[in-house]
């Protein structure tokens, strides 16, 4: 098989490398930094069965049913994704799988694109899974089908960890397009695959014994590199690759030992390279994972050396060569001087929705029909999605979005504590990856809140995947969960959009129900990538505006923007989307050009 | 692949949605037609909505992805005033690339930044100020103001040995190969006649 280069992000090298290795079942819920690992499967993988689920737990569910089965499974999720999968996970380190199971676990450190930057090698401690972790691009691909093959060895789950620098980071990658997904077939093993507790227990003792051969054969995942003294830096994942140019920058000579595998770290691994060290670094992002680990068998075997890591490399944020630096210099009783200069502290430029996103003007609408019944100071309940910008001003709608799913539970917390009707804001998206539990506790405990579903048929934040809202009509699953009071509003229709808020809010201060209003109209990326012509536009007539601000200060649309005499004007972003012509009290604004073929269509898919 | 190349750090800085991430892709494809050793980090997920957004791209012998604070040999600002959001990755011998473009924040009652501000603040930089959105639009492709700023730091040799043919074969599409060009010729007429460069000491 000749091998290809490829320039690619390390998100497509797990790809690829999880299509080599014959996955046959992958699935995931879209999250960065995981997203492009299930898009580009398929890309590689043609005859792969490959699925977005509707959340983290199915997507974990349909890999694990698939390893059951002697198939080759992959789920790929982002890290708090795991902690929604975090229950069968913990399931399937006990049962362990007759085929082979990857977990890949996207960290986001530095918190980029999420709400945390939690560290999911503890997952790895706590459930008995090892955890891989590759240190650049090619590594990932490397190590992906590394973690294949231990997991297929032992018949247990293997965690592949990545973050941010490994996923979303371009570089030449060589690899091998040969691939035959290993499909399963049906196997009845209930003593092992039901947990009733007889089960579970003889299960324990199962996982117990490949948790120790597992960690045995993981000894020879490491890579060595002595270079004199009396020092070792014991390093892993992104880290290793600064540690290496930071020692050949700054013409250190040390012992470095890299580890592949950070969760388990067997004894032999460090033993083997610990005699005559005096002096040991622990060098890793974000917790001290590797750390704890290293003390410990530091510890038991009577190792008394001088011991650092997150005394002198910190556990906030991504690593980058000034916190190695830093960290590496100190211990060499160096002095690390950073930079020179300071960025600027200009206007945060903070991301916008866009223009012709159908959330803005649901966010306009809602502000205004609650202004009309006094609510407009009622608690925002937020959640995950494009509309969470809508925390900033002018709209200033999500007074909390703490994890996907939270605005139906937070508000009913709110509700109770409170006795003040709040506002559950979510997407359609994120309703039925854990909003409908949400909604099926607001009937059956009472719960009186205006639930406002902002219905734009996309899965929209990380690139407009598909929607269970496109197969499924909210407002029937609601009414079907015994939610009496359901309308759905066109959010570019102001005066319907505030109505239909009014009068939902009406209907709960007096039954004391919950009411669903559904605002529906697709994302407007989506609508463009569907119509092929040039998009209408629209104009602002000098004459008629007034310089009232409302466009640009109180709808914020990207595309409108102040003159220097307080008027509007609209540039060329604009994609004639026509949300703004009703937003204007003066009626300066129009829609120009021709309807490309399927608009209409699209908004309304 | 791999060393054999001295090391170039380049910071680009701009707005998500400006296409400084297809401009970090052409530059990375552009050091593998070369056969040289690329990273290109990028931010994905809600940086591509008109907020502030950073590439690093570093190329020859090196590990890690992303520059180390004040060692950027470039700064390139797709948006003028994005440039100064990144001041920390300048060394003094920075060279700062802007392209003649400032762009309002979505917030509020602000303002667009105001260039000349943004020129002042680089006051002891070496700084070179290209009208990539006028080139690229003269060259047929309004968008293409990313692969402009590309030929322009080809045409001043800001690439090492890197060849010309190789950055015109990472350029994608047609349009952008003309964008590309005719940042290079701005390039060649600024090197002769010294007019978009603004070098002040201070």
């Amino acid at each position: 098989m000749m091998p290809k280069a490829k320039f690619m992000i390390g998100n497509e090298a797990i790809a690829a490398a999880a299509v080599h290795a014959g996955v046959s079942v992958a699935a995931g819920y879209p999250g960065t930094p995981s997203t492009e690992i299930i898009e580009n499967v398929r890309k590689f993988g043609p005859d792969v069965y490959v699925e977005w689920s509707v959340n983290e737990k199915i997507a974990f569910e349909t890999a694990y049913g698939a390893a059951m089965s002697g198939g080759t499974g992959l789920v790929a999720v982002k890290h708090v994704g795991l902690n929604v999968a975090s229950d069968p996970m913990f399931s399937s380190s006990y049962t362990g799988i007759t085929g082979s199971l990857v977990i890949v676990s996207a960290d986001d450190s530095s918190m980029w694109s999420s709400q945390n930057e939690q560290d999911n090698r503890f997952y790895g401690l706590h459930a008995l899974i090892p955890v891989l972790e590759p240190y650049d691009v090619q590594s990932a691909y490397d190590l992906t089908l590394k973690a294949f093959e231990v997991s297929r060895l032992f018949h247990h789950p293997v965690i592949l960890r990545t973050t941010t620098r490994i996923g979303h980071v371009r570089s030449n990658v060589i690899y091998e397009d040969h691939h035959e997904p290993l499909r399963g077939k049906v196997i009845k093993d209930p003593n092992t695959y039901v947990l009733a507790p007889e089960n579970a227990r003889s299960d324990r003792k199962k996982q117990l014994e490949r948790w120790r051969e597992i960690s045995d054969y993981l000894s020879s995942l490491c890579s060595y590199e002595p270079d004199g003294g009396d020092s070792i830096i014991i390093t892993g994942g992104i880290s290793y690759s600064y540690l290496k140019e930071a020692l050949e920058d700054a013409g250190i000579h040390t012992n470095v030992l890299r580890l592949d595998a950070t969760v388990p770290i067997p004894e032999s691994a460090i033993l083997n390279h610990i005699n005559g060290i005096r002096r040991v670094l622990v060098v890793e992002e974000n917790d001290p994972v590797m750390e704890m680990q290293v003390a410990d068998i530091l510890l038991r075997n009577g190792k008394a050396v001088e011991f650092h890591g997150k005394d002198l490399i910190p556990i906030e944020g991504e690593m980058t060569f000034e916190k190695l630096k830093a960290g590496l210099f100190a211990f060499f009783g160096m002095k690390y001087s950073g930079s020179y200069f300071q960025d600027e502290p200009l206007t945060p430029r903070p991301p916008a929705l866009c223009p012709g996103c159908p959330h803005r003007s649901s966010f306009f609408d809602i502000k205004k029909g609650l202004s009309r019944v006094s609510m407009q100071n009622s608690f925002f309940s937020g959640d995950i999605g494009c509309y969470t910008l809508g925390a900033l001003p002018p709209f200033r709608e999500q007074d909390s979005a703490t994890n996907m799913g939270s605005s139906l539970g937070i508000s009913n917390g709110v509700f109770r504590s409170t006795d003040q009707v709040p506002v559950a804001v979510i997407g359609d998206s994120t309703f039925f990856h854990s909003g409908i539990e949400g909604v099926a506790n607001a009937v059956y405990n009472n719960t009186a809140e205006i639930i406002v579903v902002l219905d734009n048929r996309s899965t929209a934040m990380t690139g407009q995947q598909p929607s269970p809202s496109t197969a499924i009509d909210i407002g029937n699953v609601c009414r079907a969960m015994g939610i009496e009071y359901v309308e759905t509003f066109d959010p570019f229709d102001v005066d319907a959009g505030e109505k239909a808020v009014q009068q939902a809010a009406e209907y709960v201060k007096k039954t004391l129900k919950p009411a669903v209003i559904i605002a529906k109209r697709a994302c407007a990326l989506e609508v463009l990538e569907k119509v092929d012509s040039e998009t209408p536009k629209a104009y602002v007539d000098s004459n008629r505006c007034t310089g009232c601000t409302i466009c640009y200060d109180f709808f914020t649309c990207p595309s409108i923007l102040p003159l220097s005499n307080k008027k509007a004007t609209i540039d060329d972003s604009c994609i004639g989307c026509g949300a703004c012509v009703e937003v204007c009290p003066f009626n300066a604004i129009s829609v120009k050009g021709e309807k490309p073929a399927g608009w209409e269509e699209a908004w309304n898919a | 692949m791999g060393g054999g190349m001295e090391r170039i750090n380049i910071l680009l800085a701009g707005v998500g949605g400006q296409g400084i991430i297809t401009m970090g892709k052409m530059i990375g494809n552009a050091a593998v037609n070369s056969g040289i050793k690329v990273f290109v980090a990028e931010t994905h997920g809600l940086s591509q909505r008109g907020g502030s957004v950073q590439v690093h791209i570093r190329i020859g012998n090196v590990m890690a992805p992303l520059i180390e604070k004040g060692k950027a040999d470039y700064i390139v600002g797709l948006e003028a005033s994005e440039a100064l959001r990144n001041l920390s990755y300048a060394g003094k011998g920075t060279v700062f690339i802007l392209n003649k473009q400032t762009i309002k924040p979505v917030v509020p009652k602000v303002n667009t930044p105001d260039l000349e501000i943004v020129l002042q603040r680089l006051h002891g930089f070496r700084y070179y100020l290209v009208d990539g959105e006028r080139i690229a639009r003269d060259a047929g492709n309004p968008k293409g103001s990313n692969a402009v700023l590309i030929g322009f730091m080809v045409g001043m040799g800001f690439f090492g040995e890197m060849q010309k043919k190789a950055f015109e074969m990472a350029m994608i599409t047609d349009p952008n190969v003309r964008c590309f060009n005719a940042g290079y010729a701005e390039a060649m007429t600024a090197k002769k006649t010294d007019a978009p460069e603004k070098i002040v000491t201070g």
